[in-house]
């Protein structure tokens, strides 16, 4: 029967119902390719003949071999060949000699090894790394038992004819010094191309055996930087899965990994597992009595706090805001029990953050700040000061506030070295200008944030990070290059967002709302509605107030105004309550075309000073001349031109410095038209046609950024004014070029409703 | 009642049977199946000696391996399992070749385990393998391949590929086996572990002989589908095998499974009489007598087992379970390591250990505890419920939640997780989910009779009087049915409640008998005599009372006909606890 055979062994390292994988301290033993690394080292030390430039791209490599998964014997060597080929060469002599030699010869190399408590003055100094890793080898060699000795050493034999086996069909490069010295080069490219092919095979990351404890930290120390900074440099996640289970088959007790695990699930947004690992994670670190002396207060109690705590983070990043919200009540009566302030202070900013997300408008305290500060948490205070700033900008603060406390901020990052929050700053203030309608601001902050190196060490090739502030300013840059017309550029960076943020990443939403923006914004300038229709569904999803914008859009742009007015009025209710001022100026601005294209200009005006105002009360630049337009149009069809102009000049300045094309070109139109309404009313005959000459080059201007943005429709019209004014300036010639080009667009475009002179 | 195998009519032929399989399983060193199959046969009538079956047929090959096979037997007895493969090498008869495989496949596995306390790291241990294993796999498929394979030697083709993790072609292999020869309980015991559900097993399709109502009946203890079990065995009892200590204790594992405490005791202690020697599943009975607090008999029990044999896993058990009956829990939580030591993956003693370290206050132990016993087995409930109380302890009301979840979906009609569910999601103040739980409680047949009266005090929380009073009604109901009287507190908040709610409904006569009731109590008395007073009192001012809805007391003259229990049936209420 089956269960006679079932494995029966005894876990030394049990006591008190706790297994502690290290009571023996048995964080690492000897292997094949340790000792490999053993005879490396060995041969580094009494070797004369290297080169200074040599020993130093050596000594550059030994960290990485110390603290890297066990490498096979042809990687391994191919890596020691790329510094210093004659040493390879000595290695795998010395192995070969071992391997095909008898037990004795592993004795008595373990024998003959330099003893790091002799020698003071070699680099194998008993406190250095690497005399710790041979005292660490030595000790666990001599703890080996008999039978263990023996299987070390058949273990070797394999190590050692594998890599015979697969270098034997090759040329053998290992055989002949100088015929490796002249085809250094080639070798080198082959290997290059072997490394990888081999890098990217998961399997070759499973057969590569246990790995010791310190080789297990060293990877999931690795693997969740690389989750942090750059997600598509580490592992992908089925194939992190793997290794993880693998890793947790074999030593169940490494509660680490069950983070990474947590980490990794979350990845893939899968909340089963992702909660899973947290919760095993938490059940294994709460440790007794030991842990407590370090923290300073009991131990246990600290870890449940916080536990809740990351409950709490998880919940709320899969949108449970209910159960967070339970989570994080949690872990506040803990904390509250026991007097962490910290933990609480944490909790605090969660709270806020929470609130913020359920949409209610909770503010959080300046108080809240100053306890953070107080408390000695610079990340929180400025993560506070940040979310304050937020708050302030679209309450409606004053920029130079805001810009002073963001200056402040800086200030505790830089001395903290919060890279992170740099980061997010930087980004703040990208959004902040864009907001206020500064495009140039927001591109320099955009800018500075892309070409600044990260503060974090520069390992791993990993030159900046993925976190969300990146997303946010590659966002807002592609959109300020889709505004200018730069298509090509603006998909270019959309492309390279897909890249660094893959679909499933939690910061992909951002960049994909991104996208279908600019598509939807580019099918409404060129009028192909049905198209920015199918956008309409997608915006909806990733955003609603959008969506139901975008919605109205097209209907307006279909003339289908009772169903755009019934949609913009529910929207404009539900932005009123939720406080989203720009939204709410937007939606006015529509309502107000909706009402121009049932020709009552006066209705209008209400609401265009009604947004006038709010938008210069909110400080946001952009909206406001917006509004000035939109006023000077609805003046414009009420009859009185020369006002119009004359608000218009308000308004021109800021559209040409920071506006998008398609404004400028409607507000270069609209002075046009002003112009030419004007100008019927001038007394003499030759000023008038002087005025008729500039509004025929206003109307150039704004054809070129028509035509920059793709704008068909308005291109013809323009080219229809132009025409008419030609007509009226006796310039034939240039006429019938006008109305050649007028009669081309018209007949390829069909004829919408609305008339685009009465339109802004 | 299950219909049977039609074979079960002849148990002479049964007994035959039987009879052959030991000796065919005993030539080949497969001690446990002999074991069972000796275990039934005695629990049947001896077969005269004319009866008895012949040896079983020997051929010329046998008769050619005769000298190798016995010394090499005479090896593989003494456990010197390369020994005997060595001897066994050109042996060609079935019986000596299976010897061959079984001593190469055991010492391979004796290997295993001796590398295992001796690897180079803890993160070798998960590393070490059978090495024979892939080589009996290519011999043996070969051999499947040309059909050269008989019962035996499938099984043990079986036993490899289950070794190897490729439990799909083990599957095919042992249900092959079993069609072979359908007598040999090893090979349907490895399929009980290997098929996971309902499903499964309505798929595959057995040999029809009686064994494989034994297998159904083990199979279903198994999955957990302990009526169907309970039939089969009744069934089996009927037929002629009462005797039988397998039977018997099986049944008794399935009572305790289904927390049939009274019966599962009774046959245990049918079982004790019968084999009072026997350590299996003694573990189990001393669970029994600890939730009974039988102190004496645990004590005997566990006296009893220590001197038939102290170093047993089930021993160990069983002194834990009476030091912790004692509430000397250290020294229980010693014995349970004691166990653990002995086998690792002895799942009840992880979680038994983890109750100790509970009672000892030492959560974080019992909550390391607790997640070894998940490790070992994911799917052991009361290491997920262990879990959550452990963490309700903490004050953790939300993070046990999902503990306790687990758990309820392991075991979706077991009332206690139910009853734990509703208690934290009180305690999160989410009293609609909380009353769901309760109510669900109930309906699924409350062991411990708390869910009604939470529920009852939930709904009068909530403000809804009509329910509330409604629960209070059918929870005395089914108190009075049991004739159990202990829990009188809660009686007494009942009663009380009624009382006031029959009052403010202007229905006089049940309120006055609540009231009386009442003052059975010493808690309510006061309460009960001012409500008679108060009653009186408005009787005395001339209003008729209209008792259109009177007491379901079955103890009161009045209301023996009248019980509005059955208006006021289970389903009314749920419609208003959805």
């Amino acid at each position: 029967m089956a269960s006679v055979h079932e494995s029966l062994y005894f876990n030394p390292m049990m006591t008190n119902g706790v297994v502690h994988a290290n009571v023996f301290g048995v964080k690492d033993w000897v292997t094949p390719y340790k000792i490999t690394v053993l005879m490396l080292l060995d041969e580094m030390t009494i070797s004369t003949s290297i080169t200074l430039l040599d020993r130093r791209r050596l000594n550059k490599l030994i960290l990485p071999l110390l603290q890297s998964p066990d490498m096979t014997l042809s990687q391994l060597i191919k890596t020691v060949e790329d510094s210093c080929p004659q040493l390879a060469y000595t290695v795998h002599l010395r192995l070969q000699l071992m391997a095909d030699g008898e037990l004795k010869d592993m004795e008595h190399f373990f024998d003959m090894l330099p003893s790091p408590f002799n020698e003071t003055e070699s680099e194998a100094h008993k406190t250095s790394v690497v005399g710790l890793f041979m005292r660490h080898m030595v000790l666990a060699y001599n703890k080996l038992s008999f039978s263990q000795v023996y299987k070390l050493y058949t273990a070797l034999q394999q190590y050692y004819q594998s890599y015979e086996r697969k270098d034997s069909p090759t040329a053998e490069p290992a055989e002949d010094t100088d015929m490796e010295l002249t085809n250094t080069e080639e070798l080198g490219g082959k290997m290059e191309k072997e490394e990888l092919d081999l890098e990217p095979s998961d399997d070759e990351v499973s057969t590569r055996g246990p790995l010791s404890q310190k080789q297990a930290e060293y990877f999931l120390a690795q693997q969740a930087y690389l989750l942090k900074n750059d997600e598509n440099k580490a592992l992908d996640p089925a194939a992190l899965q793997k290794e993880l289970n693998n890793m947790l088959k074999f030593n169940p007790d490494f509660a680490e990994a069950h983070y990474l695990s947590y980490l990794n699930s979350m990845r893939v947004q899968d909340i089963f597992n992702s909660t899973d690992s947290l919760l095993h994670y938490f059940d294994r670190l709460i440790l007794p009595g030991g842990d407590s002396k370090s923290n300073g207060d009991e131990g246990c109690g600290r870890s449940l706090r916080y536990a809740a705590l990351n409950l709490a983070a998880l919940h709320c990043r899969f949108g449970h805001y209910q159960q967070a919200e339970l989570a994080l009540q949690e872990a506040i009566r803990i904390a509250q029990e026991s007097n962490d302030h910290v933990c609480l202070q944490h909790c605090l900013s969660w709270l806020y953050l929470l609130e913020q997300m359920k949409g209610s408008d909770s503010t959080l305290t300046e108080h809240a700040v100053k306890m953070a500060v107080h408390f000695c948490l610079p990340y929180l205070a400025s993560l506070g000061i940040q979310s304050l700033v937020q708050q302030g900008a679209v309450g409606g603060k004053t920029a130079n506030k805001l810009m002073d406390a963001l200056k402040d901020t800086d200030l505790l990052h830089w001395k903290h070295s919060l890279s992170e929050l740099i980061d997010i700053s930087i980004a703040q203030k990208t959004a902040i200008w864009r907001m206020y309608g500064k495009s140039t601001m927001a591109l320099q902050q955009a800018q500075v944030l892309l070409s600044m190196n990260s503060l974090e060490p520069v390992n791993l090739g990993v030159q900046q990070n993925n976190s969300e502030a990146f997303a946010v300013a590659l966002c807002h840059l592609s959109e300020l290059h889709a505004e200018q017309g730069l298509f090509a550029a603006a998909s270019e960076i959309l492309k390279h967002l897909r890249e660094r943020f893959p679909p499933h990443s939690q910061h992909a939403k951002l960049w994909m709302l991104c996208d279908q923006k600019i598509q939807f914004d580019r099918a409404m300038n060129d009028g192909k509605y049905h198209m920015a229709d199918s956008l309409v569904m997608g915006i909806a999803a990733l955003s609603k107030t959008e969506g139901l914008y975008r919605k109205a859009l097209v209907l307006k742009a279909r003339n289908q105004t009772t169903e755009a007015y019934k949609v913009l009025q529910r929207l404009l209710l539900y932005c009123e309550k939720i406080k989203g001022t720009e939204m709410t100026i937007r939606v006015m601005l529509s309502l107000a075309e909706l009402h121009w294209s049932s020709s009552c200009h006066a209705v209008a005006l209400p609401l265009l000073l009604r947004s006038l105002a709010v938008s210069r009360e909110y400080h946001l630049q952009y909206l406001a001349s917006e509004c000035i337009l939109h006023l000077a149009f609805s003046q414009l069809m009420l009859g009185i031109p020369e006002q119009a102009l004359n608000i218009l000049h308000m308004a021109i300045e800021p559209i040409l410095a920071h506006g998008a094309l398609l404004d400028k070109g409607r507000a270069m139109l609209l002075v046009a038209k002003c112009q030419i309404v004007t100008a019927s009313s001038e007394p003499s005959k030759q000023q008038k046609t002087q005025a008729l000459e500039v509004a025929v080059q206003n109307l150039e201007e704004a054809g070129t950024y028509f035509t920059k943005v793709d704008c068909k429709e308005r291109v013809r019209d323009i080219y229809y004014l132009q025409a008419r004014l030609y007509h009226s300036l006796g310039k034939t010639a240039e006429r019938n070029k006008c109305a050649m080009l007028f009669r081309q667009h018209n007949q390829e475009l069909p004829s919408q409703g609305v008339p685009l002179i009465t339109r802004l | 009642m299950a219909a049977l195998s039609s074979q079960f009519g002849d148990l002479v032929e049964i007994k035959k049977q039987l009879t052959v399989i030991i000796a065919l399983c005993r030539e080949r060193g497969l001690m446990h199946s002999v074991k069972w199959a000796s275990e039934l046969a005695f629990a049947l009538d001896p077969l005269p000696m004319n009866e008895l079956p012949p040896p079983p047929p020997f051929t010329e090959e046998d008769a050619q391996d005769l000298d190798a096979y016995s010394l090499a037997k005479s090896f593989f007895d003494l456990k010197e399992y390369d020994r005997a493969a060595y001897f066994l090498r050109g042996c060609r008869s079935q019986k000596a070749y299976f010897l061959y495989m079984y001593s190469r496949y055991l010492s391979g596995e004796k290997k295993k385990d001796d590398e295992t306390v001796d690897s180079l790291g803890p993160l070798e241990k998960g590393q070490v393998k059978n090495e024979s294993l892939r080589e009996l796999r290519v011999e043996l498929s070969k051999k499947h391949k040309a059909r050269e394979l008989d019962g035996f030697g499938l099984y043990l083709y079986g036993v490899v590929l289950r070794k190897l993790d490729l439990l799909k072609e083990a599957i095919d292999v042992f249900v092959e086996a079993t069609h072979c020869l359908p007598l040999h309980w090893g090979a349907w015991l490895e399929l009980c572990n290997l098929v996971e559900n309902k499903e499964m097993l309505k798929s595959m399709s057995f040999p029809d002989t009686w064994m494989k109502d034994f297998f159904l009946a083990h199979i279903y203890t198994e999955m957990q589908m302990i009526e169907e079990a309970l039939q089969k065995y009744q069934s089996l009892i009927n037929v002629g095998f009462s005797k039988s200590t397998y039977i018997i204790s099986q049944i008794a594992v399935a009572y305790h499974n289904i927390r049939d405490i009274d019966k599962a005791l009774s046959m245990f202690n049918e079982l004790r009489e019968q084999d009072p020697y026997r350590i299996e599943n003694m573990d189990t009975f001393s669970n029994l007598l600890y939730v009974r607090t039988m102190k004496p008999e645990l004590s005997y029990l566990a006296h009893n087992l220590c001197d038939i044999d102290k170093y047993r896993v089930e021993t160990c058990c069983v002194i834990g379970n009476y030091y912790s009956l004692r509430s000397q829990h250290e020294k229980a939580a010693l014995y349970f390591q004691r166990a653990l030591k002995l086998n690792p993956r002895c799942l009840g003693a992880w979680t038994l250990m983890g109750h100790e370290y509970m009672e000892m206050k030492n959560t974080s132990a019992a909550i390391q505890a607790y997640r070894h016993a998940i490790e070992v087995n994911k799917r052991d409930y009361r290491a997920w419920y262990g879990l959550g109380q452990t963490y309700e302890i903490l004050k953790m009301p939300f993070y046990c939640l999902y503990y306790y979840r687990r758990a309820h979906q392991l075991r979706p009609n077991d009332s206690r997780m139910l009853v734990a569910l509703g208690e934290c999601y009180e305690k999160l103040n989410q009293l609609v989910e909380a009353t769901k739980c309760y109510w669900r409680a109930y309906s699924v047949g409350d062991v411990e009779r708390m869910a009604l009266v939470k529920l009852a005090k939930l709904h009068e929380q909530l403000n809804e009087s009509d329910q509330a009073a409604q629960c209070y009604v059918i929870y005395i109901k089914e108190i009075f049915e049991c004739g159990e009287l202990m829990e009188q507190v809660e009686l007494s908040t009942a009663f009380r409640y009624l009382g006031q709610y029959y009052f403010k409904n202007k229905q006089y006569d049940d309120a006055s008998i609540c009231a009386q009731r009442c003052c059975n109590y010493n808690d309510a008395r006061e309460e009960g005599k001012s409500l008679l007073r108060q009653i009186s009192q408005v009787r005395g001012q001339g209003e008729t009372s209209s008792s259109d809805l009177s007491l379901p007391f079955i103890f009161g003259p009045l209301s023996a006909k009248n019980t509005p229990v059955r208006r006021m049936s289970p389903l009314n209420l749920s419609s208003v606890t959805p």
